[in-house]
């Protein structure tokens, strides 16, 4: 609680780790280094002396990488914020109304037919919109939305998507199973386009930020926040909208990726409180960070083999949850 | 300056909460409701407030609610949330905030976007804590606040809000006896200090005939009364109120309602 009192403090060492994280991201990799050659790689890296080599693994191969990382990460966290307020429950994620099954469903299909990575990525996107719109429309179609309606469409949806999706791999040919596991449990290894994620990150920050007060007042309920000018209803379908939008952002960037959009705003939350307009941009910093570390450690840890990402998000989150959460009581 | 209800009538799944209410509102006055379990009255509190429940009819052809003369629902919200306050008859809360943070949501309306609260703000909000008995409170968490507690938290907000306008749904519930007191009490002055004007839903006929200068009895068909308290809280209209024999006793200080075998 004592963080709470100076909040530049604690977002001024968020930013410090995510440039942390970085270098560990650029820095580590298959081909160990000790230490020495680890910091003469980074002033050299710095000053242009690095070998040809060195300098194109670092920033054509890995910087790509560690920025997907960050940006799914702080699109998740986000993201997480936003469906913790707007179902007024600290247990929802960004997959819970069913978004991650209409993309995963969509990015299986472009691969089952052999799409390349950008209809993959397109795919993904649509499947995730497609998604979105069916959740609202359902959940909305008698004019006004209670918070048990929206959550039971979503998980029906869900489990529709869900079974639709081990429908697809049970048919799908061997050789392509393994790609698309991985893409179920998070895949940071291919190339894809950056800027439009970072788009939809700038966006949805600025717009979450602006709403952020209205946000604190939200979580008293529907009544009380109405009573206090807010006004409910198109609140509610913005919070909607942003956060199925990053949800999707970070799909379509990653793959469906567990545990980020869960536990960032928590962890943060146990830290330094409720107030949005602190919440949501050390959630941004935390998750991209936590996922560039994750990251770094899918691909190195038993290189040259590769995790997905998603195994290493939950590996580090939990044990750090659980101190978190003991220390807070 | 007033808050007007003209000719209103609303009903909950057909049930009639109220039929062509007629009541002003005006500075100064403390108004107490009284009325059955389920006879509307939290849903009338709502509908003052602009914010119907979905299932409620408000038959908007005959009747209209104003403040100043205009419409509530010309209103913006937020200019409405300047003039009008809510507190809850309860609450459900699951996130980690401070007592502090939870009493100034209610200077919501009058920071503007992008705007953090200022020096005043907290003050504000430090008086409201000091004058419900919660300032040691203010760095606690409040889902560690007991029922009491969160009543008075949620009567600080409201303070620290300082509308023109409280609707107050049953403030005193959960309180012990010295504690209901206190905050009638405390409401009472307030009132008449800075003309500012109360509506309560209240329960005990008691409180309302101590504090209350009005009284708006809403019976279960949509009948209703109202007027100046001696005047409408009397042993029939209470005994027709609530469907059971009420009592009145007498001394020179006291007037007491009690509820005899239905």
């Amino acid at each position: 609680m004592k963080l709470k009192k100076h909040p530049l403090i604690f977002l001024s060492s968020l930013i410090l780790l995510v440039f942390l994280s970085f270098n560990f991201a650029l820095l580590t990799g298959s081909g160990n280094l000790s230490s020495q050659e680890f910091f003469s790689l980074f002033f050299s890296l710095i000053d242009g002396t690095a070998s040809p080599l060195h300098q194109s693994l670092v920033f054509e191969l890995r910087l790509p990488r560690a920025l997907a990382a960050f940006a799914a990460g702080a699109l998740l966290s986000i993201a997480g914020v936003l469906m913790q307020v707007l179902l007024r429950n600290p247990l929802a994620d960004p997959y819970v109304l069913g978004v991650s099954g209409g993309s995963a469903l969509a990015a299986l299909l472009a691969m089952l037919m052999g799409f390349n990575t950008l209809w993959l990525t397109g795919s993904a996107f649509l499947g995730a919109l497609l998604s979105i719109f069916l959740v609202f429309s359902f959940a909305h179609s008698q004019g006004c939305w209670t918070i048990s309606r929206l959550l039971l469409t979503g998980i029906i949806l869900a489990s529709g998507w869900g079974a639709l999706i081990s429908f697809v791999l049970v048919i799908s040919p061997p050789e392509k199973i393994h790609g698309m596991l991985f893409w179920l449990m998070g895949d940071l290894s291919y190339d894809r386009p950056l800027l439009p994620s970072y788009l939809i990150l700038l966006f949805g920050f600025i717009f979450t930020m602006a709403i952020s007060r209205q946000l604190n007042i939200l979580l008293w309920g529907d009544i009380q926040a109405g009573s206090l000018g807010i006004n409910i209803r198109r609140l509610r379908t913005y919070i909607f909208f942003i956060s199925s939008l990053l949800t999707a952002g970070a799909i379509t960037l990653a793959g469906s990726i567990g545990f980020v959009g869960l536990v960032i705003p928590h962890l943060v939350r146990l830290m330094i409180g409720t107030d949005h307009r602190l919440l949501i941009p050390a959630s941004a910093l935390m998750g991209g960070a936590l996922l560039i570390i994750a990251d770094t450690l899918a691909r190195t840890m038993l290189s040259p083999q590769q995790l997905p990402v998603g195994v290493l998000t939950a590996l580090i989150g939990v044990p750090l949850f659980l101190y978190l959460l003991k220390r807070s009581q | 300056m007033s808050l007007k209800i003209k000719n209103l009538s609303l009903s909950i799944a057909d049930k009639a909460v109220c039929t062509q209410l007629d009541i002003s509102f005006n500075p100064g006055e403390f108004w107490g409701i009284m009325g059955v379990n389920g006879a509307g009255k939290t849903t009338l509190l709502q509908t003052i407030i602009g914010l119907p429940n979905h299932s409620t009819q408000l038959n908007s052809d005959s009747g209209k609610i104003t403040l100043n003369e205009l419409n509530i629902y010309d209103y913006k919200r937020l200019e409405l949330a300047k003039n009008i306050g809510l507190m809850l008859q309860e609450y459900e809360y699951n996130f980690p905030s401070t007592v502090l943070e939870a009493t100034l949501i209610g200077r919501h309306p009058f920071i503007n976007n992008w705007q953090w609260e200022n020096k005043n703000d907290k003050t504000l909000a430090n008086k409201a804590l000091d004058a419900v008995g919660m300032a040691s409170f203010s760095e606690r968490s409040v889902n560690t606040l007991s029922g009491g507690e969160k009543r008075r938290l949620n009567l600080a907000t409201l303070l620290t809000q300082n509308p023109d306008y409280y609707l107050l749904d049953e403030p005193v519930n959960h309180l012990d006896l010295k504690a209901q007191l206190e905050i009638l009490s405390l409401l009472k002055n307030i009132f008449k200090q800075k003309k500012q004007c109360g509506i309560m839903v209240i329960h005990d006929p008691n409180l309302a005939y101590r504090y209350c200068d009005h009284m708006l009895l809403l019976y279960d068909n949509g009948q209703w009364i109202s007027g100046k308290t001696q005047d409408i809280l009397t042993q029939d209209n209470l005994s027709r109120l609530y469907h059971c024999p009420i009592h009145q006793l007498n001394d020179e200080q006291h007037t007491l309602f009690v509820p005899l075998h239905a």
